[in-house]
């Protein structure tokens, strides 16, 4: 089985050449706004997207946006490459109907909220927002579009296992299947070629104990967001809450029970102005 | 028949036989059902924190948030529709954890104890439960007939 999952990683399609070049021009902070246009024009599925998100409340322009240039001028740096990023990874989650999600869009709906929820995070511990988690936090269940299948096949296996060893729904995958969704997607953004901080913190988004490096604060807010959603009630599936709870967490941020219930607050909000966002897939 | 969705933090009461009450994912908030079978009177509140006083500003805005706040709410909707206290039947579902929940934010437990205490003060007996655990979960409420039913995330569904 791990075999041909191996193999799916090198049939899904190369992440968007459109995001990665937006994203690459938007790095430097005298990019030019007719340079970031005609790179997006060219992909029509991209551009229509962003058009669609960057009218969603979240952004909080007030203008109706109805160019790319519009997109381009109004949004701004950052908003641009979170809207861009939103549009370009949203594909990949179309089809993943099966397996954990009754539906496609609630895997996507789930990563928007992890996705908001990183930045309110962020906010809160940081002081500030931060572009690499929150793709970091947009692509963390990628591992699961190509798991879908598998869990599907296997389900009621990882399911007994679950229930009679006590174990997480990860370890399940793992002893069943022979990986796991979150190093999977660890996968897939090496075959991306995505920067190794991202890479690291969507592989290990349920274990960021595990991981051996010194700046791990991408992979906890990850792990927390993630965490939060699923209390929140927007999980990723059949999976449901089965996640091992890390204590280390609350001290390694000096955070209290009392910051992520408020936290919960603001990502009702925040999941009310970007119900557009969710809504393109 | 149609159906009527109750968003989180949200609450819905009806009169109209032909309607059913819905509310989708449910992890640590809890859902509490309620139903008056002789004037078949009921609704769903889906909180999500268990104490008001956390942001008293928003409790104002939007009392359903808070189990301190939506509970009273959703018994005072029901009134208005001609249901009484001492005929409603009360079922609660969710208040679901991650697993060694090693009381490090043990939200969904303290949503549970909150209602019980409101529960307890106010002199009312919870019917039915499906609350802990670490599953996910949708209840419908049938107007019609009374009948409320849990959906859990792992595909079981059953009657409470």
């Amino acid at each position: 089985m791990i075999d041909s999952i191996l193999k799916s990683i090198k049939k899904i399609p190369a992440f968007p050449a459109t995001i990665q070049r937006v994203t690459s021009l938007l790095r430097n902070d005298d990019y030019s706004v007719t340079d970031v246009v005609n790179v997006i024009k060219y992909d029509q599925s991209i551009a229509a997207n962003i058009l669609k998100i960057s009218n969603s409340a979240y952004f909080g322009v007030h203008q109706k946006i109805m160019t790319i240039h519009d997109a381009v001028v109004y949004l701004g740096q950052q908003q641009l490459v979170r809207a861009v990023q939103m549009a370009g990874v949203s594909k990949f989650y179309k089809k993943s109907g099966k397996g954990y999600v009754a539906q496609s869009r609630d895997l996507w709906e789930h990563s928007v909220a992890v996705a908001l929820m990183s930045q309110i995070l962020s906010r809160r511990i940081q002081g500030k927002e931060d572009s690499v988690l929150y793709t970091s936090a947009l692509l963390h269940d990628i591992g699961k579009v190509i798991m879908g299948e598998y869990v599907y096949e296997s389900f009621q296996q990882i399911f007994n296992q679950v229930k009679t060893k006590q174990c997480s729904f990860l370890e399940a995958e793992e002893e069943v299947i022979g990986i796991n969704h979150a190093e999977l997607g660890g996968r897939i953004a090496a075959h991306w070629n995505f920067p190794i901080e991202i890479k690291d913190a969507i592989a290990y988004h349920h274990r960021p104990d595990l991981l051996k490096k010194e700046d791990k604060t991408n992979a906890w807010l990850v792990y927390l967001s993630d965490q939060a959603c699923l209390m929140f009630g927007i999980d990723g599936g059949v999976d449901g809450l089965a996640y091992k709870g890390l204590e280390e967490v609350m001290h390694f941020f000096d955070l209290k029970a009392v910051d992520l219930e408020k936290s919960f607050i603001l990502l009702l909000d925040e999941l009310e102005k970007a119900k557009d966002v969710i809504q393109i897939i | 028949m149609s159906e009527i969705i109750v968003g989180i933090s949200d609450l819905k009461v009806s009169s109209n036989p032909d309607d059913v009450v819905i509310t989708y994912a449910l992890g640590s908030c809890i859902c509490v059902a309620v139903y008056d079978p002789k004037v078949r009177v009921g609704g769903l509140l889906h909180f999500m924190l268990p104490d008001s006083t956390l942001d008293v500003n928003k409790a104002k805005e939007n009392p359903s948030m808070f189990a301190d706040t939506g509970i009273p709410l959703l018994f005072k909707s029901c009134y208005m529709f001609g249901a009484e206290k001492k005929r409603m039947v009360v079922k609660v579902a969710g208040g679901a954890s991650i697993l060694d929940d090693t009381n490090y934010f043990r939200i969904g437990q303290k949503n549970i104890t909150a209602m019980r205490k409101i529960f307890w003060r106010n002199n009312v007996l919870i019917d039915n439960e499906d609350t802990g655990k670490n599953c996910n979960r949708t209840v419908r409420l049938e107007l019609k007939s009374g009948r409320c039913l849990i959906k859990s995330s792992d595909g079981t569904v059953k009657e409470l």
